[in-house]
């Protein structure tokens, strides 16, 4: 099976020669089809960088962003922003969700963004609506909505171009524990399911507990990794083994170092 | 350290901000050009002329500097905005470190002010170098080469610019600033767009528009019907329902609004989200909008309104007599005139010299009504009824001692004209009117009577009327007017002024006189020439420059009006959209993420321009059609009103000309807005 995304030896360096950071110092690894890759670290280990390299939201020093068999560096204008679209659906933080249009504007936003008819999507709209739990919210502008609700129409709008690539930046990190456990579970029951792809940056080893592999990152390198066993190891025991590992690395509540 | 950073922010706004600069000194321009108006070179030679009307439009002009001052307030207030809500963030860091909040104030009162000195030092001299060029130019376009060019620099008028503008500038900073720092750091520090505001059913909204349209109707056809112009309170009621309709339009446009985003395809890149921001534009700002474009209306009713009334006192009343020389006053009969001219060798210079006869019934045997006309009165009645029937009737109702004219006299003045002339019986008469007194279709109304020959009874003697009504001037001068008089063979004249009347010794300039120079300067020099000679005289120069004084100071006034409103207008406008687009500087960094490139966010705000700027223009495109057909009613002589559709397309092209000025005025939003994109697609790049 050919990897969706394979990152090689990748580098970005922030500052001058002689006071750099070295935020991603030659990473490499690959996201299989239909995965749920979890990474992990602590602030300024370089998780962002990565997430926004491969959103091309910033350009890497140096190395390979390989996407469905194209460099992702390569690509420019239309093909640069039909990449951003349709390749990979990006979900915030902080939702991002335009304040001024409905929760169905919000997520048919995409679809004018790249001029695919709406007919074609309709269907998947309602789909993704129902299974979101957001039908009825459709209508309402985002003020007028939970903080849950927000997050889950911006998953939505994430999945409603049917992405190679969903990528979650702390997806959970606006959210009460409730909603993050509900959203966590759609997510996960998407990805089961709907064979949805997805790589989330967190914090929180609670919403790295749904995924199945975890990587560790720190000071820009690959640290760690944890794969979860299925259907041998339940969820909590996963969980406890993340709880661990961050202990070990230094980045979570139980600083050892 | 402190002043280096105001030098610095001083020089950043100036640059980053264009918009505001350039409208500091279109105001400071605008000032001194109303206030130089005195010193220009057609007021100076008109004053010679006219100086009681131009002192008259010279007392006007404190009001117009006043009216300028409160008119350009909102200019610089708005304009100020923008300046200081694009730097909240830097007012906010600086609070965050420590800046105390009076010192914030001194900065800002500082930079300020250096921008201001600065804009006077550029502002000023332009101002001068323009009303020099307006001077010239005028004084080109009336043909004023007689007196020399005087220089229209006006210390005072400088003066007052800058206090004019010193003063605005500091209202504008006060109470901006003072709406700044009650602001918390929080605020300041975040761009925030201003989100939903409740909304009411739809219905409301429809219904809004509805009754606003009607006011609008109402107001037009009080205007145009001229009920309006009667009086003051008739006057308020239409203007009252023009804003009110205005205002309430503006006010339920949120409607068609929110249908247009619901409706059709929404294939079309970003047209939903194009919709919702000019909908939340439309609902925060629907009183601007009105605002605006009632400044735009204001504008086009001003410009076409100014054009018509020049094009309309520039073409009245054919021109045939140059000169009338007067008698009995002096004693001088014409057979001394035409001695004195011939001394000076001045009569080989008019082509034309003739004498016009007027004079009242003389008759021995005088009774109360030596005139009657009943048959006419009878035709005119059995007219269908309007106001011009009603008119005519009431003016010839009174008219029983009416002047009489020699046939000879006017025969030559129609000669002059070159008119066919005249021929009457023994015992026929020709009506005679004065157009100050008749109009198109008066005109037309008396002359349908007199096809039938109608009878009339001269001191008990029958006349038949005959021809059509007569109404070239019988003198140069235009404030002598005749009603109504009736043109008679000589012999007839004779024998009922019994000797009593007027000689007007009239004298129409040589071509070779008038050859080689304009018709101002060849006055000019006949004047003087005449003067010497001792003769009293009326000339058309008089005439002339009182409508030379109509056409210059209604077209000036209306012109520079018009450039006023329109120039704040479209400031205002493009300052909004520009504030607002900077508020939602989020939802544009959004969209760059889900993947929008630079030309489609472009291509978005773009159409956002066309719809921001194209909302009000086009409403106050439509209701100026109605508004100059108004002011036209208002404001313009009666006879003047048959080739109204004539000035109507006068207007249209005016109109069709500001409109250009419109669209340089989005193409100028529309790259500051590509400019302001650009910035937000960057910087996340470089990260």
């Amino acid at each position: 099976m050919e990897p969706i995304l394979q990152i090689e030896s990748l580098k970005k360096y922030y500052g001058k020669t002689k006071n750099q950071t070295k935020a991603l110092n030659g990473i490499t690894f690959q996201v299989m089809p239909g995965e749920f890759l979890g990474i992990m670290g602590s602030s300024g280990s370089g998780k962002s960088t990565l997430l926004n390299c491969i959103a091309t939201v910033i350009r890497p020093d140096g190395g390979n962003i390989t996407m469905n068999g194209r460099q992702v560096q390569s690509l420019k204008g239309t093909a640069l922003a039909d990449y951003r679209g349709k390749e990979i659906g990006y979900l915030f933080q902080n939702f991002e969700l335009l304040d001024n249009l409905t929760g169905r504007e919000n997520i048919m936003l995409p679809l004018s963004l790249h001029g695919v008819p709406e007919a074609e999507s309709g269907k998947r709209l309602d789909k993704l609506a129902s299974y979101l739990e957001v039908k009825d919210v459709l209508p309402k502008f985002p003020a007028q909505m939970s903080g849950g609700q927000r997050q889950r129409i911006a998953a939505a709008r994430a999945l409603i171009l049917n992405p190679s690539l969903i990528l979650a930046d702390e997806p959970t990190g606006a959210l009460d524990s409730k909603n993050a456990k509900a959203l966590m579970e759609k997510l996960a029951g998407l990805n089961q399911d709907e064979k949805a792809t997805i790589l989330m940056v967190t914090h929180d080893s609670n919403a790295a507990s749904y995924c199945r592999r975890i990587l560790f990152i720190q000071d820009g390198v690959i640290f760690h990794e944890l794969r979860r066993n299925i259907p041998d190891e339940t969820q909590q025991e996963f969980y406890t083994r993340i709880l661990k590992a961050t202990a070990q690395l230094g980045g979570g509540s139980a600083n050892v170092l | 350290m402190f002043s280096k950073l105001i030098s610095r922010n001083s020089r950043r706004n100036r640059k980053e901000n264009g918009l505001f600069f350039s409208s500091l000194l279109i105001s400071i321009i605008a000032f001194y050009i109303i206030l130089s108006l005195s010193h220009q070179d057609v007021m100076l030679f008109l004053r010679q002329m006219e100086s009681n009307a131009v002192n008259k439009l010279m007392t006007l002009i404190p009001v117009f500097y006043c009216l300028t001052l409160f008119i350009l307030f909102f200019l610089i207030y708005y304009a100020s905005k923008f300046q200081l809500e694009r730097r909240r963030h830097e007012f906010g860091v600086y609070l965050m470190l420590g800046m105390h909040r009076i010192k914030l104030f001194a900065m800002l009162l500082a930079e300020d002010f250096f921008n201001s000195i600065l804009a006077l030092a550029i502002g000023l001299p332009a101002a001068v170098l323009l009303s020099e060029l307006i001077s010239l130019v005028t004084a080109r376009l009336v043909g004023i080469g007689i007196i020399g060019h005087q220089t229209s620099f006006s210390v005072q008028a400088a003066l007052w610019t800058a206090i004019g503008f010193i003063l605005i500038k500091f209202l504008a900073f006060l109470i901006l600033s003072g709406k700044i720092s009650r602001q918390e750091i929080g605020t300041l520090l975040v761009d925030t767009p201003e989100g939903l505001k409740k909304q009411l059913p739809p219905f409301f909204y429809g219904v809004s528009i509805l009754i606003g349209s009607l006011c609008l109707a109402m107001a037009y056809h009080l205007a145009i019907s001229g009920e309006s112009w009667a009086g003051v309170r008739q006057m308020g009621l239409t203007v009252l329902l023009g804003l009110m309709g205005t205002f309430l339009f503006f006010w339920g446009l949120r409607f068609p609004l929110g249908f247009f985003v619901d409706a059709g395809k929404k294939t079309r890149q970003l047209k939903v989200f194009n919709f919702r921001q000019m909908q939340e534009t439309v609902i925060h700002r629907s009183g601007t909008l009105a605002v605006c474009s009632l400044l735009i209306l204001a504008a086009l009713c001003c410009f076409g309104a100014g054009v018509a009334v020049f094009r309309f006192y520039g073409e009245s009343a054919p021109h045939v007599l140059d000169y009338t020389f007067r008698d009995n006053a002096n004693g001088n009969d014409p057979e001394t005139i035409m001695l004195t001219l011939a001394e000076h060798q001045l009569d080989t210079r008019f082509s034309d010299l003739f004498e016009v006869k007027t004079g009242y019934i003389h008759t021995a045997e005088r009774p109360d009504h030596p005139f009657r006309m009943e048959s006419v009165m009878a035709a005119l009645r059995k007219l269908p009824p309007s106001r011009d029937k009603d008119i005519l009737l009431n003016n010839l109702e009174y008219e029983d001692y009416p002047h009489l004219i020699t046939l000879s006299g006017y025969n030559r003045l129609l000669a002059a004209a070159g008119m066919p002339a005249l021929d009457l019986a023994s015992d026929e008469a020709a009506v005679y009117m004065d157009t100050t007194f008749t109009n198109y279709s008066r005109t037309k109304m008396l002359n349908s009577v007199l096809e039938t020959r109608p009878e009339i009874l001269l001191a008990q003697e029958s006349f038949y009327l005959t021809g059509t009504v007569q109404t070239l001037n019988l003198v140069t001068d235009r404030s002598i007017t005749l009603l109504f008089a009736l043109i008679v063979p000589d012999e007839v004249f004779d024998h009922y002024t019994q000797g009593h009347f007027t000689v007007y010794f009239n004298g129409i300039l040589s071509e070779n006189a008038t050859q080689n120079t304009s018709l101002m300067a060849a006055f000019s020099d006949m004047n003087r020439k005449l003067d010497d000679a001792g003769l009293s005289y009326e000339s058309y120069l008089q005439n002339m420059s009182r409508q030379l004084f109509y056409m210059v100071s209604s077209s000036y006034v209306t012109i520079y009006l018009a450039i006023i409103f329109l120039i704040i207008a479209n400031t205002v406008i493009g300052v909004q959209f520009l504030m607002s687009q900077q508020k939602a500087s989020r939802r544009y960094r959004t969209l760059i993420r889900l993947g929008a490139a630079h030309p489609a966010l472009c291509r978005s705000s773009r159409k956002q321009i066309n719809w921001y700027f194209g909302i009000p223009t086009v409403f106050a495109l439509c209701n100026s059609l109605f508004g100059v057909r108004a002011l036209f009613t208002g404001i313009l002589p009666l006879d003047t009103q048959s080739n109204l559709s004539e000035m109507m397309s006068v207007s249209a092209a005016m109109i069709l000309a500001l409109c250009v000025i419109e669209y340089t005025y989005i193409a100028a939003v529309k790259r500051s807005s590509d400019r302001y994109l650009l910035t937000l697609m960057m910087p996340e790049r470089e990260e």
